[in-house]
């Protein structure tokens, strides 16, 4: 087994990617997320890799697509204001089948917003930021542990189905240390990278990486592609965590940092003998829908907390079963705001 | 439910307060077996002189990371002593620099006092051991890791050349702490 580490969310996110075979970041610094390409700047030239800070996000993105469409490993990572300025690239990314890492330590918006935890680039995240109609598979760590754990993931997750995937956090997994397990990577098999471009031999078969369909029902056959696997997704991909929701009359729901809160206020619920329970979604996209309609067969009250005006709440209502009632309380981000245990103890009790 | 103890290191920045906080959950996690979360102020909060460390450590899983209710403050400001002292909890410990915190704050709390800085700086020798000083003394006030396993997380952590600069200032740390406890 590993040895057990002290380190900061960012750096086992830094540490899965090299773990995962990743030699090529490409990023532009922000808070609060700047741990990671400090820490590849260090350590990814030791390796022979390659890190370079961009001259802007946009920049780092379109490095990523570039070094993607070699077949080699590569990984870009920011912040809220600066994963909107890469949302084109993550569009040409997931028109142009790229596989590739892309890190949200997410901060609170709109517009310059503020270095805060938020949750408020969920629907960014899950519903194509970028143009076109496209889905990233995204993961949500709530831990030290699940920073590593997912990182390593999303390399694996992008190399079989082709697509970008984004590990989304915020500061206060990103910015805490806890325990880590630094697990090596496993054993997976990946299909074979028959697509990249890396200069080619005469009379050897053209590789073309592109997002441009001109030819009549090129691109219409390429969308219907596309989608046919964001279903295999859907069926295949679905994670999440269920903590005491077998007898639950009230199941909690959050994803991230806000969940482990909520798991506090769950055993404060459970020590005063309410049933209360969570469910977890650890991927945002494919969302678990099966899961929430698998819960809400039995217990009918779903309490949404996000630390936002209410995003996710959609798609729950969208999931459960359509007798649940789905309750929701939103913290959107201001100084010091994270919600404290005992403030969702009270929600859960005004919804018990 | 899981036992929970909060510790918070605070003060100006430059007094090696993070590190502290660092080495404290650290001997707790990885040498002691207990879990523990460390998580300091970031960005704007971080400037402007001020800075905090907080650490909390549990025989169980710690679900909220952040500091509510303080069993254990160490302040090394007369700002951080006012600013944060509130937040103890009844029965709680504070643990101040008798010469940079010249007013005590009052609450039903134990006020443990020594001069911390011109400690490390006269008897271990540097002044820049400070916060090993202030560590060895909130370990031997709290009571939640052993005194050789937070020794072990301390060497771990600084160059070889001044392993016994260090070893030192920690063991300083620790009796001050117990003599003015008494």
């Amino acid at each position: 087994m590993s040895q057990r580490l002290f380190v900061k969310g960012n750096e086992a996110v830094a540490m899965a990617a090299i773990e995962a075979g990743c030699r090529y970041y490409f990023g532009y610094p922000i808070t609060p997320q700047s741990d990671i390409p400090e820490y590849l700047s260090r350590e990814l030239p030791k390796l022979n890799g390659e890190f370079i800070q961009a001259e802007s996000e946009v920049g780092a993105i379109n490095m990523l697509l570039g070094a993607s469409a070699t077949g080699v490993r590569a990984m870009t990572s920011s912040s809220s204001p600066g994963i909107s300025l890469k949302q084109e690239g993550i569009s040409y990314m997931a028109g142009s089948e790229l596989p590739g890492v892309i890190v949200n330590i997410s901060r609170s918006g709109p517009g310059l917003g503020g270095i805060d935890a938020s949750q408020a680039d969920y629907w960014q995240s899950v519903k194509g930021g970028g143009h076109g109609g496209y889905h990233i598979i995204v993961l949500a760590p709530a831990s030290v542990q699940e920073m590593y754990d997912l990182t390593m993931l999303a390399f694996d997750l992008a190399d079989i189905y082709r697509t970008p995937v984004m590990v989304l956090a915020d500061s206060v997994v990103g910015q805490m240390k806890e325990a880590l397990v630094p697990n090596p990577r496993p054993e997976t098999t990946l299909p074979e990278k028959d697509w990249v471009v890396r200069g080619r031999k005469e009379g050897t078969e053209q590789k073309i990486v592109k997002s441009l369909f001109l030819g009549d029902g090129e691109l219409e056959a390429h969308n219907w592609k596309l989608h046919g696997k964001y279903d295999v997704m859907r069926e295949k991909e679905c994670r999440q965590e269920l903590f005491m929701t077998e007898d639950a009359q009230l199941i909690v729901t959050a994803f991230g940092s806000v969940a482990r809160i909520a798991k506090t206020a769950i055993l404060t619920a459970r020590e005063a003998g309410m049933k209360v329970g969570l469910l977890r979604p650890i991927t945002l996209f494919p969302f678990p829908t099966q899961a929430y309609r698998d819960v809400t067969g039995q217990c009918k009250k779903i309490l949404d907390i996000e630390l936002n005006n209410g995003q996710m709440v959609e798609d729950v209502r969208l999931s459960v079963a359509r007798d649940a009632e789905v309750h929701f309380y939103g913290r959107p981000p201001g100084a010091g705001s994270l919600p404290v245990p005992e403030e969702l103890f009270e929600q859960i009790k005004k919804y018990y | 439910m899981s036992k929970r103890y909060e510790i918070r290191f605070s003060g100006a920045g430059g007094q090696g307060l993070i590190l502290a906080g660092v080495i404290m959950a650290e001997a707790a996690s990885i040498y002691e077996g207990l879990q523990a979360v460390q998580s300091q102020s970031y960005g704007p909060e971080a400037r402007g002189g001020s800075s905090k460390s907080e650490v909390i450590i549990s025989d169980g899983p710690i679900d909220y990371p952040k500091a509510t209710i303080v069993d254990a403050l160490l302040a090394l400001t007369q700002e951080a002593a006012d600013k944060y002292s509130v937040d103890l909890k009844e029965g709680g410990v504070l643990l101040i620099d008798s010469e940079l915190v010249t007013k005590q704050p009052k609450g039903n709390f134990k006020v443990v006092s020594f001069p911390i800085t011109s400690t490390a700086k006269n008897e271990v020798g540097r002044e820049i051991v400070t916060n090993i000083v202030a560590l060895g003394a909130m370990v031997a006030l709290t009571g939640m890791i052993t005194r050789e396993n937070a020794e072990k997380a301390v060497l771990a952590r600084v160059p070889e050349a001044f392993l016994e600069l260090n070893k030192k200032a920690f063991n300083i740390g620790y009796e001050k702490a117990l003599a003015a406890q008494a």
